[in-house]
């Protein structure tokens, strides 16, 4: 064996655009050091009962020594029952301080992964919606399973552990020191060996290993979709073709595995190279030196066994720098959140009316291409405006827009004179809600799903509160959905645990508390992103009628699929390549023979 | 087996029958990789308990002053340490070679297992275990199989090492022999709570994890309509229980700790006591004493295995339960059908409903409940998990036929098809007559503004066949992932095509389009959609609408919409009083409706 060269196929390479940013070097440090800051005084009591602990594990190695010194030269007396008397008593304080340094090592790095992993969330919570529109939420979440996932190892053993291996080594070499001077610079001839071999392998290490847990992540994922995809993978026939994916996934994860393990079979020789130069020198350059007498044996036996002490230390510095290597890419990650900038908005804006108002707005997702060219448009209080036109023409951005999810690149979107995108995200979505596709009903309680929806100042206050103060106007607005009956029906009522793991909801149901949401938080207009379109039509059809009556007396803007949908407006945009094309009535627009009409007459049969 | 000659190109029948048997059956099928693990791991232990031997004869050379002992001595060490080295690292390779193999070969098997089950896995409890075993459960079997032979090389050792005191040393080696076992075993007791604790750990950082990932999934949800404090309050309490919870279990293995060092600490008093005493007495040299002392201090190292093998145990025994039970799990119905393998043509139809798709035409089945509709697409594929009277396929039972056989003859597309992560190019590779052509497809399925999109979202492609699609296609949205789902099911090209609501979230001008597309590309060929949109019924051959499990009419869509009202009710969406007022050739809306009746009550 040669060596092994990495696998050319790196699972770890991203593969789609990462559509956050990470965080750059500066942030990323300027964070630990926030985070150090904030846990200094965990941070040195760990070293203060770590240094306790060492200096107690070398009195057997320095008592023992002595007890050598005194047997060599048969002296009288040996302080034999003072020696155990102080020997147990160092056994004791090692004991006591070698749990509290494993405790303390323990409540430094839960603390700090608990921070991290919330600040993590708030920020996340904190996003622009404009963000979070354009990229997802699907980075995001690697980002809280993925990447918490790797830190916490290295958070919770890893910060706590080196820094206990550093302490320990360094006082054991202070130990050998203070002993014999001599056997410490004896010592020090083991150093270049151990810093040429460790420069090689953590040179490779960290890269190796994050490939080689991505590839390992790769074989568990293809099987989860092979799982997932059980009816596809039998209708197409491709249960030969997905084994085949899983051992190809094999293969490239063990070809990682391979190399990983070919860098340690370098790094393990070296490691226990040094080990055997740190001993061998000690006592082949200390036996010298007890022979010419200018140490005595007593200090010889406790070099010896010091030196023999030290592989712990290093051997835990060694595995756990590996370690902290793979966090950082983990942490630049998670620290990318606090890159963007929170949307601060203008708290002094405050709309007079509710008429919405776009005026020639222009649009575009990357620079140079605009999706939307010079929209105008008026929406009165209490009308229905349907967008309709073909898939990529826009309808669904001119939605987002007239929401205030983004800003125009050119022009203005008002409501009630205000400028949307100048406004507090806060502020936009207590007048203007967008109701999608995306019907989550999250993990937790009936009752939670639908308090988010009241405005923050009416929740009760942080804690347990109390729970129920709110629970005849959320039963009302069930109530207002339709949604009451089977909601009663429920065994636990409100209390009723839904979500993935708890109560599986229909997807009608799901739709039903989105709207239920739309009840609570009472906005005044709605923009509509075809809020039925993934359900069965008859279910649909029972969901319009609450729709219909979460819709009254609101202004709304429909991004109509369906043309049933335009046919009930009171006017119907028609967009088409980033224009509105056709502007009108149902009526008007029938009789004026355009592309309108065509699709209608076509539906309609 | 070798690293490099992985994945198995068979990797056998397990015994499934329990949890041990799994492991055990796991071990004798890498019994010559073990071996070599047990001989390195001798080498390298007793290299290691060989030091401190070293350890006291240069500290006897010293106190004698001899020179060439002291020569020799380093002579040795040098002899142990490539032992150590050499032993260290070819343990360290076999070990992690005996893990990878293990654990690949698990995985190997779950795979296959998943392939053939299929759409018997769609039950989520079995899905969910499958997935849990690959994710969890593999890295603990393949820890504990790959220890056992490490285990026996340090529990060796430590024999060898002890009857090696007893003989060097009797009088103080008889104290190392009766201290040992109580070191070794002294810690076992308390693993099993430390092993609790650490699930409860684990258990409460799976929820935070997962309320965290609920958090970022719903994310839209909460910055657009509010309620981000609720469930920040809610996240940071269940961290801060996870910290506890997890300060609780570093309490125990902190326990564990402080015995480690305890009780080894007080076999060394022990030692040094005695050994003293003896030195006094002239019975044993300094050297030996030092050796003695050096070797219960070097001799922690083997020991540890012990406290690690009744770790791995714990934690793979309930691994190991699991995987035997998923490898266990058979499909409901038999897969090699009761006929030989043919490939039927003709008309399709279902006795038990009625329904009759003639061979080269196109089908459209109406129908009010869509949970029934599912059922019936299914049935129509045959092997369904509810088998009743088989479908016939030009006279044949499809049921009777082999899986592989009916599947090939017809394809259902379910109402949820699944979009396979990886590139477009490999999406569309599915097993196909060849005839349909990619292009054409994804023209039928109006797909050019998905492949715009998949080019914008990716990194470096410039062919849209190379960009990558993720898993499920969630960059996609709902119409987007139904047309491209829909382009691979025509590239397929089966003899029969089942669609049930294949266009249910596209838009009405896009579906149109599909609609023509469609009928162009499966001319000559028969071909089912479940629709209830009159954009594509109104391209159909023939519309069967059918009511209570059963086919009530069956017709052209115009004809029906003028001759079935209960068609009609389905289509138009009309209510029933609106199929009153339909007479006149009005059409009201629901909404309106609704309304006009609640400002009259």
């Amino acid at each position: 064996m040669i060596g092994v060269a990495p696998p050319a196929y790196d699972p770890a390479a991203p593969t789609t655009a990462t559509t956050l940013p990470v965080g750059a070097t500066a942030t990323v440090r300027a964070y630990v050091a926030e985070l150090f800051r904030r846990h200094r005084r965990a941070f040195l009591l760990l070293i203060a009962v770590n240094t306790v602990a060492v200096i107690a594990s070398m009195a057997g190695p320095y008592l023992l020594g002595g007890l050598v010194e005194r047997v060599s030269d048969k002296a009288a007396e040996l302080h034999l029952g003072l020696t155990a008397g102080l020997f147990v008593l160092a056994l004791a304080v090692q004991a006591v301080f070698v749990r509290q340094v494993r405790l303390r090592g323990a409540v430094l790095g839960e603390r700090m992964l608990a921070d991290l992993r919330e600040d993590f969330l708030v920020r996340s919570v904190g996003l622009p919606p404009g963000v979070l529109e354009r990229a997802g939420t699907g980075d995001l979440l690697s980002r809280i399973t993925t990447d918490i996932d790797r830190l916490a190892n290295a958070m919770r053993e890893a910060v706590p552990q080196l820094a206990i291996g550093v302490v320990w080594a360094l006082l054991l070499l202070g130990g050998l020191v203070v002993t014999a001077p001599p056997l410490a610079a004896a010592v020090l001839l083991a150093v270049p060996v151990l810093v040429i071999g460790c420069r090689w392998y953590f040179r490779r290490a960290p890269s190796g290993y994050r490939s080689e847990s991505a590839g390992y992540a790769a074989v568990a994922a293809a099987l989860a979709e092979t799982v997932d995809a059980g009816h596809t993978v039998e209708a197409h026939r491709l249960g030969a073709r997905r084994v085949e994916l899983s051992e190809r996934r094999i293969k490239e994860w063990t070809a990682w595995e391979r190399y990983t393990l070919w860098l340690r079979s370098v790094l393990f020789p070296v490691i226990n190279a040094v080990h055997l130069l740190v001993l061998g020198s000690v006592l082949m350059v200390g036996g010298v030196f007890v022979l010419r007498g200018w140490i005595g044996v007593g200090q010889l036996t406790t070099g010896a066994l010091i030196a023999q002490m030290l592989v712990d230390p290093v051997n835990l510095i060694l595995r756990w720098y590996d370690e902290v290597q793979v966090a950082q890419v983990s942490l630049a990650r998670l620290v990318g959140v606090r890159d963007i900038e929170p949307d601060a908005g203008d708290a002094s804006l405050n709309p007079d009316g509710r008429a919405v108002h776009a005026d020639r707005v222009h649009f575009g997702y990357r620079e140079g291409v605009d999706v939307l060219r010079s929209v105008s448009l008026e929406v009165a209080p209490g009308t229905r405006l349907a967008l309709v036109g073909p898939s990529g023409a826009g309808k669904s951005t001119l939605g987002r827009l007239l929401a205030g999810i983004y800003a125009p690149r050119d022009g203005r979107i008002t409501l009630g004179g205000a400028e949307l995108s100048r406004m507090p995200a806060e502020r936009v979505r207590s007048h203007v809600a967008l109701v999608n596709q995306e019907h989550h009903v999250f993990v937790g309680s009936l009752r939670d799903n639908l308090l988010l929806a009241l405005p923050h100042s009416r929740l009760p206050t942080t804690g347990e509160g109390p729970a129920g103060s709110h629970d005849a106007e959320l039963w009302a607005a069930l109530g207002a959905v339709d949604a009451d009956g089977w909601a009663r029906a429920l065994d636990d009522g409100l209390d009723t645990e839904v979500g993935s793991g708890g109560l599986a909801l229909t997807p009608a149901q799901a739709q039903q508390i989105a709207l239920a949401r739309l009840v609570l938080a009472d906005p005044h207009t709605l923009v509509l992103d075809e809020a039925t379109s993934l359900l069965d039509p008859r279910a649909a059809r029972h969901l319009e009628r609450s729709l219909g009556r979460v819709l009254d007396g609101r202004t709304v803007v429909a991004i109509a699929h369906r043309l049933h949908t335009a046919h009930d407006a009171d006017v119907i945009a028609v967009v088409e390549n980033g224009r509105i094309s056709e502007l009108g009535s149902h009526d008007d627009l029938v009789a004026a023979e355009g592309p309108y009409a065509a699709l209608w007459r076509s539906w309609h049969g | 087996m070798q690293i490099q000659d992985l994945p198995y190109p068979d990797p056998g029948v397990p015994d499934a029958r329990s949890g041990p048997r799994f492991l055990w059956w796991l071990w004798r099928n890498q019994l010559g990789g073990q071996l070599k693990s047990l001989a390195w791991g001798l080498l390298h232990f007793v290299s290691v308990s060989a030091l401190p031997f070293c350890v006291g004869l240069a500290v006897q050379a010293a106190v004698d002053g001899s020179g060439t002992r002291l020569a020799l001595t380093g002579a040795l060490m040098l002899l142990c340490g490539i032992g150590v080295a050499v032993g260290d690292t070819f343990l360290h390779r076999t070990a992690v070679t005996n893990w990878i193999t293990a654990a690949a070969r698990v995985q190997q098997l779950l795979a296959r297992k998943a392939a053939r089950l299929g759409s018997a896995l769609t039950r989520r409890v079995a899905a969910g275990e499958v997935v849990s075993v690959s994710t969890g459960d593999v890295e603990k079997i393949g820890w504990f199989v790959e220890a056992l032979s490490r285990f026996t090389a340090a529990a060796l050792t430590v024999v060898v090492v002890g009857a090696g005191l007893v003989v060097y040393q009797p009088a103080l080696g008889v104290v190392v022999a009766v201290g040992l076992p109580v070191v070794a075993l002294a810690v076992l007791p308390l693993l099993p709570r430390a092993t609790r604790r650490a699930d409860v750990q684990r258990e409460k950082a799976g929820r935070a994890t997962e309320l965290a990932s609920d958090t970022v999934a719903g994310l839209r949800v909460l910055r657009g309509i509010g309620g981000e404090e609720l469930f920040l309050d809610r996240y940071r309490r269940a961290s801060q229980e996870v910290r506890h919870a997890a300060v609780r279990s570093a309490r125990m293995w902190s326990l564990i700790s402080a015995v480690q060092v305890l009780l080894p600490g007080l076999l060394l008093i022990a030692v040094v006591w005695h050994g003293i005493g003896l030195a006094r007495q002239g019975r044993i040299t300094v050297g030996e004493l030092v050796t003695v002392y050096s070797a219960v201090m070097v001799l922690n190292y083997p020991l540890r295995h012990f406290e690690e093998i009744a770790m791995a145990y714990s934690f793979s025994r309930p691994s190991a339960r699991r995987a035997a039970r998923v490898l266990s799990l058979e499909r409901s119905t038999a897969t090699d059908g009761i006929r030989e393998a043919v490939a039927p043509g003709g008309d399709l139809h279902d006795p038990v409903t009625g329904l009759l798709a003639p061979a080269g035409r196109l089908t459209a089945v109406v129908c009010g409940d869509p949970d029934a509709a599912g059922r019936l697409a299914e049935r129509l594929g045959g092997h369904p998990t509810e088998p009743d009277r088989s479908v016939l396929l030009g006279g044949v039972p499809l049921d009777e036929l082999p899986l592989d056989s009916a599947r090939t003859a017809v394809l259902v597309q379910d109402k949820e098809p699944v979009l396979l992560s990886g590139t477009l190019r490999e999406l569309l590779d599915v097993p196909s007559s060849g005839a349909v052509r990619a292009a054409d497809a994804l023209a039928a399925a109006q797909c050019e503004d998905v492949l715009d999109a998949l080019v914008q979202g990716s990194l470096d492609a410039a062919d849209p066949m190379d960009a990558r699609i993720t898993e499920r296609g969630r960059s996609l949205s709902g119409g987007q992932r139904q047309r491209l789902a829909l382009a691979r099911s025509l590239i397929t090209d089966p003899e029969v095509l089942v669609l049930d609501e294949p266009t249910s979230a596209v838009d009405s001008h896009t579906e149109a389009r599909i609609a023509d597309g469609l009928r162009r590309l499966r001319s000559g060929r028969t071909t089912v959609v479940f629709t209830s949109s009159p954009l594509l019924l109104d391209r159909a051959d023939r519309v069967a609408l059918v009511h209570e499990g059963e086919v009530v009419a069956v017709g052209e869509h115009r004809e029906l919409v003028d001759a079935e009202p209960r068609y009609r009710a389905v289509v138009t969406r009309e209510t029933d009083e609106e199929l009153a007022a339909a007479d006149e050739g009005m059409l009201l809306d629901a909404l309106q409706e609704l309304e006009e009746i609640e400002e009259s009550a």
